[in-house]
């Protein structure tokens, strides 16, 4: 009984396993993903630094407001 | 100042559709595009960062609490900027070097930069009154801003993984279309960041105004 040596077979087993099509899409999509977050990274730091503007702007505008509508009452009195 | 934020918001988003058009660059592939977010990021938070300097030696010299609002305003707003590009430049690296981050000449002293700069906003707010927050402030401001052309240089200076100036430099050999691309991009970062400073120049004025409201209550 003749065997065949088993090199060929884990040649073949290995060239299965290493797909360089697959490999290089595997590629291009953690490019692409990593292009996507950063773009998202950027605008989610603008857009919540924006929103922490415009929360500190309601704030200094309620506080005037009290501060006045203060004044003009130590005024009237 | 609403012309301005709708001109840099539309400039934005046209661009990002002019981006995608652009060819992949060879080497990286599409990740490469992170460029016009990166770089004009990093350009705009160091102009601050002069900016913030000079309104500093200004205020020292001329005393004029003006100059040490917008020394706020735009260190405030250069902290931001200067968090998109160590957050975009870390994306980047991972899809390019494998790390998210090395201690690198050029990334650590970018991160010294931001530490910096937030160091100053910390002191702000540790001191009451206003004088001597506005002096200590502008002390620590021109101290801070010696950090940044060693970020600038550092890549020249010594040895590191952080690739060299690839546009606006003799070296570079990127086609007018990426310039032209970058150029819009970067005009409308600056836009987005001269809105932002305009915003927080006029809160710190007006939390001056509080601040003169409450001592003529309490005077009262």
């Amino acid at each position: 009984m003749r065997f065949a040596t088993p090199t060929p077979l884990i040649a073949m087993l290995l060239q299965a396993a290493y797909d360089p099509i697959r490999e290089e899409i595997g590629r291009l999509q953690r490019n692409f993903q990593g292009l996507i977050w950063g773009f998202v990274a950027a605008w989610v730091i603008l857009l919540l630094y924006t929103l922490m503007l415009t929360a500190r702007e309601r704030k200094i505008r309620r506080e005037m407001e009290r501060l006045k509508s203060m004044v003009e009452e130590t005024e009237k009195k | 100042m609403f012309a301005m934020l709708a001109l840099a918001m539309v400039l934005l988003v046209r661009n990002l559709y002019t981006i995608s058009l652009l060819p992949d660059e060879v080497n990286q592939g599409q990740i490469f595009r992170i460029i016009f977010f990166h770089l004009p990021a990093a350009i705009a938070a160091m102009l601050g960062s002069a900016v913030a300097l000079v309104a500093s030696v200004m205020f020292l010299w001329k005393r004029n609490f003006q100059y040490d609002a917008l020394a706020v305003a735009v260190t405030e707003v250069g902290l931001a900027f200067l968090a998109v590009n160590l957050v975009t430049g870390s994306i980047w690296a991972h899809v390019i070097w494998g790390i998210w981050w090395a201690w690198d000449p050029r990334l650590t002293s970018a991160l010294i930069c931001w530490i910096l700069y937030a160091g100053y906003l910390i002191l702000r707010q540790a001191l009451e009154e206003p004088t001597q927050r506005a002096t200590f402030a502008a002390v620590y401001s021109i101290f801070a801003f010696t950090d940044v052309p060693i970020v600038y240089f550092s890549i020249r200076w010594w040895r590191t993984i952080h690739p060299q100036p690839v546009f606006f430099s003799k070296d570079g050999s990127f086609p007018p279309d990426w310039s032209r691309a970058l150029l819009i991009n970067m005009v409308a970062i600056f836009l987005l960041y001269t809105v932002l400073t305009m915003i927080r120049l006029r809160q710190e004025q007006t939390q001056r105004e509080i601040d003169y409201l409450r001592r003529t209550v309490h005077a009262i």
